[in-house]
């Protein structure tokens, strides 16, 4: 009896019945199908874009990303388990009702093959019954935290708009979140009561209600609409309305996924198989043919862009994670690209494409993106780094700047100083010759790379050869290195601006002169390996060179410490038993993964490393990139280098902050001071520390 | 319609220069040369203008400078922010020139040109006579306001609305015939930026060169011969012989009473 025992699906229906019920699922399949061909002709208007590596590749890391959910368990592993439970349940189920449609429609009809009966229902309508619940629990969890827990990266208002715009905070999100959870919830919850009912119904068939407690939540269900004095004639009866609306609202959903929310199933995914691991390390070049730099129109963004704005969840990670929106700048990384979704959707989705002139992404009209909200933004990589879905916010906003460079919409600071770059190759105006004249102060001549060989090539940077505090750590750092016996030298004047922040203010050509500049002066030059002390100059030559012909061999300083260490070239004859903390330099950190060295150095020297919360990947920039160093953030509001002291202090009996970048350094001496902690600690670069704990 | 923008390239100190064999001016190898600042603004006016304009077609930006081939950076940076011409004047003969012969060669561009104004920076910032533009309107017969910070002009008008900066916080509203001579005050805008991109694409834009012959001029003109003044010499002057003395009432007593006495030669 058991062998035969299967899904109860159209009993007692009349052939009209059922004739309705497939024009409603051949309805659904239809506007699905339309939605989707929408969506992908929406993607298709954007500008083309070939993607590096295999796509088999590309495949993997995509179904291993979602199918273990890594990315949405970072920092938030309720969020995670939530949506696993959410993300395994849908898919049984959704793989369940497949099945019954393969072989109803397909297999048994064509070739009469039938399968899905006996044992291998029973088992299934099992791991479908647990299915559902994980699906609902999960859909529950996902309630409480918008309802009850309130979560602040789950409020939808806006930085950059102020009440009373309607685009402040989107309440249509907020009731689209709702009808979503809900409807899946009624969808799981009436395929339960379906069940029961279906159950009581059909107690008097043995090979159905003798296996009822392969379906034990539908058992139970059962077992309480007998409680209830549910016969089996009303049982019929309920169950036939239950099947319509379960039925129909499970088409409606399926219908309604490229139009809603629910196409995230399927342009997260996209967004995974698209994804460049380096989108904020190396930036696109502008192709030579583009007729104007960076975007103006939505269509000037490449189809992957498009896809990644219709990819995001709204899930706040990154509106959570920037430095900028935290100091209530008018910028979040989601806001960004929520925008530019709601433009995409109003002027791309039509038959006909809208005119050039409303296809300005730039503005302060709805969908728009202003050039405040652009220039607040410092490159951190926070948003990238944190987003779920493989949203590439950086490109995307500096892309947008490329635009507003051109158009010189930029704060008449950062006109001056571009200029000052382009004039004098430096940031500080100074003049090319006296590059290298803080060597001047050692008491030995450093090599000049460009006349002799050298094993190592320190390329300085602009902060570290001309701001007077930086000199000093410059000059430390050279007398370590002889100390050490390293045969290094510098390109003094034949070092320009490594380039790194002007390509992410988003003046390209400028990029272009320092980086070709500085590749030739490199080229030129006979060495090993190039260190540097800068993670600006680090990410540049590490990640962005390559494009433009320069494939050099290029370390941080700390890797390069630590190996002296390790061999002995140096040794620590002091040990510091200072209470430190260390800052990960947005560059060395969360660009280029360079999270141990500088810790094991410290440990090496004897200093007991307190972690500030946010650490590693989750550093909090200090508010300088991305050009930002050289337009002061407005007076009267905290800056992020302020915030980040506050942070600080709160380590009992903290002594040094740690540091190991020289913007790092300028940013936080001067936040210490103005918040006003000086005296309680003190920030150190890491080569600080390292003289101290090694005596000349 | 046409607007002529006339600008120069300054030459700016470098660390540590050094004054030329001559003593007549500083050795070319120690100076940092750009735009002239006053013509950024200048240049910035007329795009403005032509910018505003029903038709911006229609009116033409040409920026002259006069200089040899290494100006030519200077006016791709005016290409660069939109100028639709660029002119560079040049003969040997033009070196050693003062203002005044400058202002001789602007005046015959500016005839050969028959623009429907002329802009000039108020100075330049390297050498700071305040006299070209103006001395250019002289050789024009042309009306002229100098240090104009507020412009009301449409091209092809017989009028032009401005206003001047005088002494004392002073400021002079002025209509003025057309076409006439404006010196352009800085801040009467913001200049706008020239990307690299710009100034690269300008790169493949033409200069038109101009000798002293296609102006109807000659050698004797220009250069010395030309000029009103000539540079005798040019030098820094000695280290002034201030000092700070340090120290307690008595002692800083003490150290003056001994200057004093060295000063009046009695040690
Ligand atoms: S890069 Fe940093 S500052 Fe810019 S939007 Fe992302 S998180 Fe914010
Ligand atoms: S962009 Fe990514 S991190 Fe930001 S809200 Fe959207 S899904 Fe979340």
């Amino acid at each position: 009896m058991v062998a035969t025992t299967t899904r109860i699906l159209f009993e007692t229906f009349g052939a009209t019945e059922v004739r309705v019920f497939y024009a409603f699922g051949w309805a659904a399949i239809a506007a699905f199908a339309w939605g989707v061909y929408v969506q992908i002709r929406k993607y298709r208007r954007g500008a083309a874009l070939t993607l590096e590596g295999s796509l088999w590749a590309r495949s993997r890391a995509m179904i291993s990303m979602v199918l273990s959910h890594r990315s949405i368990d970072r920092r938030d592993a309720a969020a995670g388990a939530a949506h696993r439970l959410i993300f395994y349940g849908f898919t049984l189920l959704f793989i369940g009702t497949a099945t019954i449609t393969l072989q109803y429609d397909f297999l048994e009809p064509l070739f009469g093959i039938r399968f899905w009966q006996g044992e291998f229902y029973l088992i299934f309508s099992l791991v479908l019954d647990v299915a559902g619940i994980a699906l609902i629990a999960g859909l529950i969890h996902m309630m409480i935290r918008r309802g009850w827990m309130r979560l602040p990266k789950l409020d939808y208002a806006r930085p950059d708009r102020s009440p009373g715009d309607p685009d402040f905070d989107r309440p249509q999100y907020r009731r689209e979140d709702w009808a979503f959870l809900w409807t899946l919830v009624i969808i799981g919850s009436t395929g339960y009561l379906l069940e029961g009912a279906r159950l009581v119904w059909l107690q008097g068939r043995p090979d159905v209600w003798d296996t009822r407690w392969w379906s034990p939540v539908g058992a139970m269900l059962a077992a309480g609409f007998q409680e209830v004095g549910l016969n089996a004639g009303g049982a019929a009866m309920l169950r036939h309305g239950l099947w319509w609306f379960h039925g129909l609202l499970a088409l409606a959903f399926i219908a309604l996924i490229p139009y809603t929310k629910v196409k995230h199933i399927f342009t997260a995914s996209g967004s995974w198989l698209a994804r460049d691991a380096l989108a904020a390390q190396r930036l696109p070049r502008i192709a030579d043919s583009a007729a104007q730099p960076g975007v103006a129109k939505i269509t000037d963004f490449n189809w992957k862009q498009l896809l990644n704005l219709d990819a995001c969840t709204k899930c706040g990670r990154c509106h959570e994670a920037c430095p900028a929106r935290a100091v209530g700048a008018p910028l979040s990384p989601r806001d960004v690209i929520l925008s530019l979704r709601e433009f995409a959707h109003a002027t791309l989705e039509s038959g006909v494409l809208p005119d050039a002139a409303e296809l300005d992404v730039h503005g302060k009209g709805p969908g728009q993106v202003s050039m405040e909200t652009l220039w607040s933004c410092r490159t951190c990589m926070a948003c990238v780094e944190i987003c779920p879905v493989a949203v590439e916010h950086i490109p995307i906003i500096v892309q947008m700047r490329r635009k507003l460079v051109e158009d010189g919409a930029m704060d008449p600071l950062l006109t001056k100083t571009l200029q000052t770059i382009h004039k004098t190759g430096n940031s500080f105006g100074e003049s090319k010759r006296k590059r290298g004249a803080w060597s001047k102060a050692l008491p030995f001549t450093l090599k000049d790379a460009r006349k002799e060989p050298v094993d190592v090539l320190w390329f300085v940077g602009d902060y570290a050869s001309f701001d007077p505090r930086n000199q000093k750590v410059s000059q430390t750092f050279a007398t370590l290195m002889q100390e050490a016996g390293v045969d290094f030298g510098i390109l003094y004047d034949g070092e320009s601006n490594a380039g790194n922040d002007v390509r992410r203010v988003g003046e390209e050509g400028l990029y272009e002169v320092l980086a070709t500049s500085n590749i030739s002066a490199l080229a030129a030059a006979q060495f090993k390996t190039v260190v540097t002390t800068d993670p600006h100059s680090f990410n540049t030559i590490k990640n962005e060179y390559p494009d433009f012909g320069g494939k050099f061999e290029i370390q941080h300083y700390t890797t390069l410490t630590r190996e002296l260490f390790r061999n002995g070239k140096l040794r620590v004859t002091r040990p510091l038993k200072y209470r430190v903390t260390f800052h990960d330099p947005c560059h060395l950190g969360r660009f280029n993964k360079g999270y141990e060295a500088p810790r094991e150095l410290l440990t090496l020297l004897g200093c007991e490393l307190v972690e500030m919360g946010r650490c590693r990947a989750n550093s909090f920039c200090c508010g300088a990139g991305g050009g930002r160093i050289w337009v002061p953030d407005p007076v009267g509001v905290e800056k992020p280098a302020q915030n980040r002291m506050k942070e600080a202090a709160a380590i009992p009996g903290l002594e040094v902050y740690v540091v190991s970048c020289p913007k790092d350094l300028t940013m936080f001496e001067d936040a210490l001071k103005t918040t006003g902690l000086e005296g309680k600690f003190v920030v150190r670069e890491l080569i600080e520390l390292i003289r101290e704990a090694i005596p000349a | 319609m046409k607007i002529l923008v006339a600008v120069k390239q300054v030459a700016a100190l470098d660390e540590d220069f050094k004054i030329r064999a001559d003593g007549r001016d500083i050795d070319a190898d120690y100076l940092i040369r750009d735009l002239n600042e006053w013509d950024d603004f200048s240049l910035e006016e007329a795009m403005r203008i032509k910018e505003a304009a029903n038709t911006p077609g229609d009116i033409e930006v040409v920026a002259v400078s006069v200089g040899p081939a290494s100006v030519d950076e200077s006016l791709r940076k005016c290409l660069a922010k939109g100028a639709d011409r660029a002119l560079r004047v040049w003969d040997d003969a033009i070196e050693y020139s003062d203002p005044i012969a400058i202002a001789r060669v602007l005046a015959a561009v500016t005839m050969r040109e028959a623009p429907d104004m002329l802009f000039a920076g108020v100075q330049s910032s390297d050498h700071s006579f305040a006299s070209t533009g103006i001395a250019t309107a002289a050789f024009l017969n042309w009306p002229h306001a100098a240090v104009v910070n507020m412009l009301n002009y449409t091209p092809g008008a017989k009028t032009a609305v401005l206003r001047r900066e005088l002494e004392g916080g002073l400021l002079q509203e002025l209509e003025l015939q057309c076409p006439a001579v404006l010196t352009i005050q800085l801040g009467i805008n913001t200049p706008r930026y020239a990307s690299l991109r710009s100034i690269k694409q300008a790169a493949a834009k033409p200069i038109e060169m101009l000798s002293l012959a296609d102006l109807h001029l000659v050698a004797n003109d220009v250069g010395e011969s030309g000029s009103s003044s000539r540079v005798r010499r040019m030098y820094l002057p000695e280290k002034g012989r201030a000092q700070l003395i340090e120290g307690d009432v008595a002692t800083k007593a003490r150290r003056l009473a001994e200057i004093i006495k060295e000063f009046r030669g009695q040690t």
